[in-house]
């Protein structure tokens, strides 16, 4: 991870909405563990404003919270959509071959030979390992890669690149 | 009701050939594939297959919890970009 990445935010969670009369807010947490969320410290919005968060419990698809500053329902109902960030800093260091999301996401993704084929569009898991979906204009459809050694040999966060080795796929029909 | 067990389990012929012959060749390659019905085999351990879900090939590393399961199962047909937060990758 580069220096100055480390200031860059990341989204943990939107304001769906007001929950009581208290001030209380609902939040949809997009992190892996939902509680998580309030675990990076203050949240940052995008227009800069900095929240305290404290859960209080659960409502169905998202927890009940308490942001600092947010005494009555009208604030709270105020910042229905506002999504929540924390800096990209904050977020525990992973051991080895372990990555984030976030800091694959966007990487310029390169063959073997150097010939950039496009960037990483995202990552998935659909249950049998994680695989990553790389998209460019040198690239007639989005390139799927298992995120195995063998396939993606490199990974290199500083210099914003990784480096694959695209396999010999069978076109042929079964 | 489960497949009774003197059937054994239900494998597409063309499943196994293109495994075989993966193998043997030991190259790092995807093994395309459209049968999603096929059973994942103890002999597929290690393989990586591209399974079809009606627009890609979605990769399936295959690794030994999955035998028995079918691989349309690691395939989902659609598509949810969530967003990315504190989601974590691990490379194999």
């Amino acid at each position: 991870m580069a220096v100055g990445d480390r200031d860059r935010l990341i989204c943990v969670g939107a304001i769906a909405g007001a929950f009581g009369v208290r001030g209380e807010v609902r939040v949809k947490s997009f992190c892996a563990e939902p509680e998580a969320i309030a675990g990076y410290g203050p949240l940052v919005t995008e227009d800069g404003r900095r929240f305290a968060i404290t859960i209080r419990g659960t409502a169905p698809g998202a927890l009940v919270c308490r942001l600092s500053g947010v005494e009555t329902r009208e604030q709270a109902q105020a910042l229905k959509g506002t999504r929540l960030h924390v800096a990209r800093g904050r977020l525990p260091d992973l051991p080895e071959d372990e990555f984030y999301h976030a800091d694959l996401i966007g990487l310029t993704v390169q063959d073997t030979g150097g010939a950039v084929l496009g960037q990483v569009r995202a990552v998935h898991d659909h249950g049998a390992g994680d695989f990553l979906e790389i998209t460019g204009p040198a690239l007639a459809r989005p390139l799927l890669l298992p995120f195995t050694r063998a396939f993606v040999p490199t990974v290199d966060l500083a210099r914003g690149r990784i480096v694959v080795d695209p396999p010999q796929g069978s076109d042929e029909a079964p | 009701m489960a497949r009774s067990v003197w059937k054994g389990p239900f494998v597409d012929a063309h499943v196994l050939k293109k495994a075989a012959k993966a193998r043997e060749s030991g190259r790092n390659e995807v093994i395309k594939i459209w049968s999603r019905r096929s059973t994942i085999l103890p002999q597929f351990v290690g393989l990586t297959f591209g399974v079809y879900n009606g627009h890609k090939h979605i990769p399936v590393s295959v690794t030994e919890e999955m035998i028995g399961q079918k691989f349309g199962e690691y395939s989902p047909t659609r598509t949810f970009y969530g967003h990315a937060a504190d989601k974590k990758a691990k490379r194999r």
